[in-house]
């Protein structure tokens, strides 16, 4: 049975020898000639649930079971005969398999656990067991029960005017199969463009279920204007066999606009120049450009030295107004008369309350009231003019023959 | 105050009153009758009389009822019997027209010796004026002619010359265009200029014979200086370039062929003579008056002096009669034969229309 078996194992190794074997990444170290007896060293790559041949001996990747403590469970059996072994590795220590490399075995070696499917080893063996041939074992791969943290960070708005309170939602949700163990969040560290309020720093609970979500909310105040990038929220955690794992939500950018304030802005229709005696209207209109409400809006109205020859009536331009909300406009309108000609000056002046600030608005304008008109005055040049020809056409008559 | 009587007669004579009028304006701008007033020493009536209507119109300065047409004449075309004849159809008018600007102390009677109306009307209107103002006096100012401008002129100015003679005028004053050619510049210019010179002379003379004069001279002696010798004199005007320029240089200039109207040796010729002196208080110093008047009234005989003091630089104005015109004997002469040649001319001219006509003597017209 035995030399039956070696012929068609070296057929079979001929012939995949002839293949190269994509899977083992490095190239075999100690490459040596291929003599009986003559110990050779391979490396090669699986997954947990493949298995590779190596002559007649099966390895078997059963699980990673550590990938912190680099421990992994490989069952060596070999083919038509009663050996079989499950061992749990630990890595880079070798471990000879029905009696190692010397005497005709296999001995093993985990070099590098990639993570908790796929292991990288090497294996010494006789050289005429040929090149590791990979397979995919019998037994279907069980899925992994493994813990998967998702971390969502929102806040409740992304432009906010320094002074404005928000909200910071940090969502973390089990979407694994297993219980996520050890759950700590670790936030973005403190920025000196907020002030922050309650549940900072944020903390979850410390065990997460399949399916389990839990969220926590801390608010913080703008402080200063900019644009301030909040860093992801990274969760670490560990699954049940204390392999750690850790997920970051994206960042998000928030922008801090300057601290929101009313803004009045006056604008008055004057009337063009009166009439002596004439009367003109005068509307007022107040807008609030800003963005916060202007309160106790008090209007007055100031003339400026020798301003008598105006007279308003209603009152004047003296209003009072409780709250001009932003973007709300006010209007009203007065009449005045002149009572004297000249060129006016009127001031006016809002002052208004936010946020317990005290502020102003000034503007002013320009009432012309006209001089009495005589338009007989425009004839009088006339009067030398004509005195002038009537003078001349009498001398040319005088003189004419 | 004088009353004063220009009359200008006649193309010439108007043109002279013109430059009057245009003097009494002050200024030489041809617009000033438009913006300034007339302004006479005296109490001055300007009458401007012509047959030809065209002259009259051309006159600038002199006011349109100062312009009197005598009508139903269009020039008398150096005729002077058809002059006379229209001044005798028209003589009423005529003088109405002076009469009714009053009465006068002197009239100027200012014509050209050569043309027809002015030559033939002058004598009539001094005879007239003689007649009607009793103690009027009346000086011809008369323009004679240049020797060339043709017979019909020269016996103009012989015959009306002797007319104003004879009809007792106080006086002749002549001007001379021949003397006057000096005056370079077109025809136009230099007739102004004479008759400039002449109204400036003129008026000055009105102004002194009317002004309180330091030394006395007043119509009286202007008269007794017109009737000496020949009854015939002229003006000699200098007007000194300096304030300060001396007095005796200034009246020798009056007097020299220079500043005369008419060409004559005042020194030889002169029959009376009178100097008005005129210049401010500073610049008239006696003793050169003095001596300029003596040395020629030892020449002449009857000096009047006349001083008037007035601001601005010396002006002096002679005014003398001539005892003696050879120029005017040699215009006579000329004009003598000027007649003489017209006459055979005319004959000549007869003979020949005369022997023309001879050839269809005794013959009609056959059609």
């Amino acid at each position: 049975m035995r030399p039956v078996y070696l012929v068609l194992s070296v057929v079979v190794v001929l012939l995949v020898s002839s293949i190269p074997l994509a899977l083992m990444g490095a190239a075999a170290s100690d490459e040596a000639d291929n003599i009986d007896g003559e110990i050779v060293t391979r490396d090669f790559s699986f997954r947990a649930g493949e298995g590779v041949r190596i002559g007649d001996y099966r390895v078997e990747l059963l699980s990673v079971v550590s990938v912190i403590d680099g421990l992994v469970e490989v069952r060596v059996y070999k083919r038509a005969s009663q050996f079989e072994d499950w061992r749990v590795m630990q890595d880079y220590r070798d471990v000879n398999f029905d009696g190692g490399k010397d005497r005709g075995g296999l001995t093993l070696t985990v070099v590098e656990i990639f993570d908790i499917d796929t292991v990288r080893m090497r294996a010494a063996y006789r050289s005429d067991y040929g090149y590791p041939q990979k397979y995919v074992t019998e037994r279907a791969l069980a899925p992994r029960n493994l813990p998967e943290l998702k971390v969502f960070t929102t806040v409740d708005k992304t432009t906010v005017s320094t002074g404005d309170e928000l909200k910071v939602t940090i969502t973390v949700t089990n979407a694994g199969n297993d219980t996520a163990r050890d759950v700590v969040i670790q936030d973005s560290p403190p920025l000196p463009q907020f002030r922050y309020l309650a549940g900072y720093p944020p903390k979850v609970k410390n065990q997460l279920q399949p399916g389990e979500s839990d969220i926590v909310v801390y608010s913080m105040v703008a402080a200063a204007e900019g644009s301030v990038e909040l860093a992801g929220t990274a969760a670490r955690y560990s699954d049940s066999k204390a392999t750690l794992y850790s997920a970051t939500s994206q960042p998000v950018n928030i922008e801090i606009r300057p601290q929101r304030r009313p803004d009045l802005a006056f604008e008055v229709e004057a009337p063009g120049p009166i009439e002596l005696g004439g009367e003109g209207a005068i509307n007022v209109t107040i807008k609030n450009d800003g963005e916060a409400a202007a309160q106790r809006v008090e209007v007055k109205m100031g003339l400026r030295s020798g301003m008598d020859g105006l007279e308003f009536s209603g009152g004047g331009l003296d209003r009072s107004f409780f709250e001009i909300a932003p973007g709300d406009v006010e209007r009203y309108s007065a009449t005045v008369r002149g009572s004297r000609s000249g060129s006016y000056v009127v001031d006016l002046s809002a002052s208004y309350r936010a946020d317990g600030e005290m502020m102003q608005e000034d503007t002013s304008f320009q009432v012309s009231v006209l001089e009495r008109e005589y338009k007989y005055l425009y004839y009088l040049p006339i009067v030398p003019v004509l005195i002038i020809g009537i003078w001349l056409y009498r001398r040319y008559k005088e003189y004419k023959y | 105050m004088l009353n004063v009587l220009m009359l200008g007669i006649g193309q010439c004579g108007n043109r002279i009153l013109d430059a009057v009028n245009r003097e009494s304006f002050g200024g030489s701008s041809k617009l000033s009758k438009y913006y300034s007033r007339q302004k006479f020493p005296s109490r001055v009536e300007t009458l401007a009389i012509n047959t030809a209507v065209n002259d009259l119109k051309e006159l600038k300065f002199t006011a349109a009822k100062d312009r009197l047409h005598v009508p139903n004449l269009h020039g008398v075309g150096a005729n002077r019997s058809l002059g006379k004849q229209g001044f005798w159809d028209n003589r009423e008018m005529i003088m109405e027209e002076i009469e009714k600007r009053g009465d006068f102390d002197i009239a100027f009677v200012m014509t050209s010796s050569s043309g027809g109306t002015g030559s033939s009307f002058t004598p009539l209107i001094i005879h007239e004026l003689k007649e009607r103002y009793k103690n009027i006096t009346v000086i011809a100012v008369m323009v004679l002619p240049f020797r060339e401008e043709g017979s019909i002129y020269l016996q103009n100015a012989a015959f009306s010359m002797r007319d104003i003679m004879e009809v007792q005028s106080d006086g002749i004053i002549l001007v001379d265009n021949q003397y006057l050619k000096r005056l370079s510049g077109d025809i136009k210019t230099a007739y102004d200029r004479i008759n400039e010179m002449v109204a400036e002379r003129l008026l000055f003379l009105i102004e002194s014979l009317d002004s309180e004069m330091l030394s006395v001279t007043d119509l009286g002696d202007f008269k007794t200086v017109m009737r000496g010798g020949l009854g015939m004199g002229t003006l000699g005007f200098y007007e000194s370039d300096k304030k300060t320029a001396s007095l005796t240089s200034a009246i020798e200039g009056s007097l020299k062929p220079g500043g005369l109207l008419y060409p004559a040796d005042v020194y030889e010729d002169a029959a009376r003579a009178m100097i008005i002196i005129q210049g401010s208080r500073e610049s008239l110093d006696v003793d050169e008056i003095t001596k300029s008047v003596e040395k020629l009234s030892s020449k002449i005989g009857q000096v009047f002096k006349g001083i008037v003091i007035k601001k601005g630089r010396p002006k002096i104005l002679s005014v003398f009669t001539l005892g003696q015109v050879p120029d005017l004997e040699m215009l006579y002469a000329q004009a003598a034969q000027a007649i003489q040649d017209e006459k055979s001319r005319k004959t000549r001219a007869k003979k020949q229309l005369d022997d023309a006509f001879a050839y269809i003597e005794d013959l009609e017209e056959v059609y």
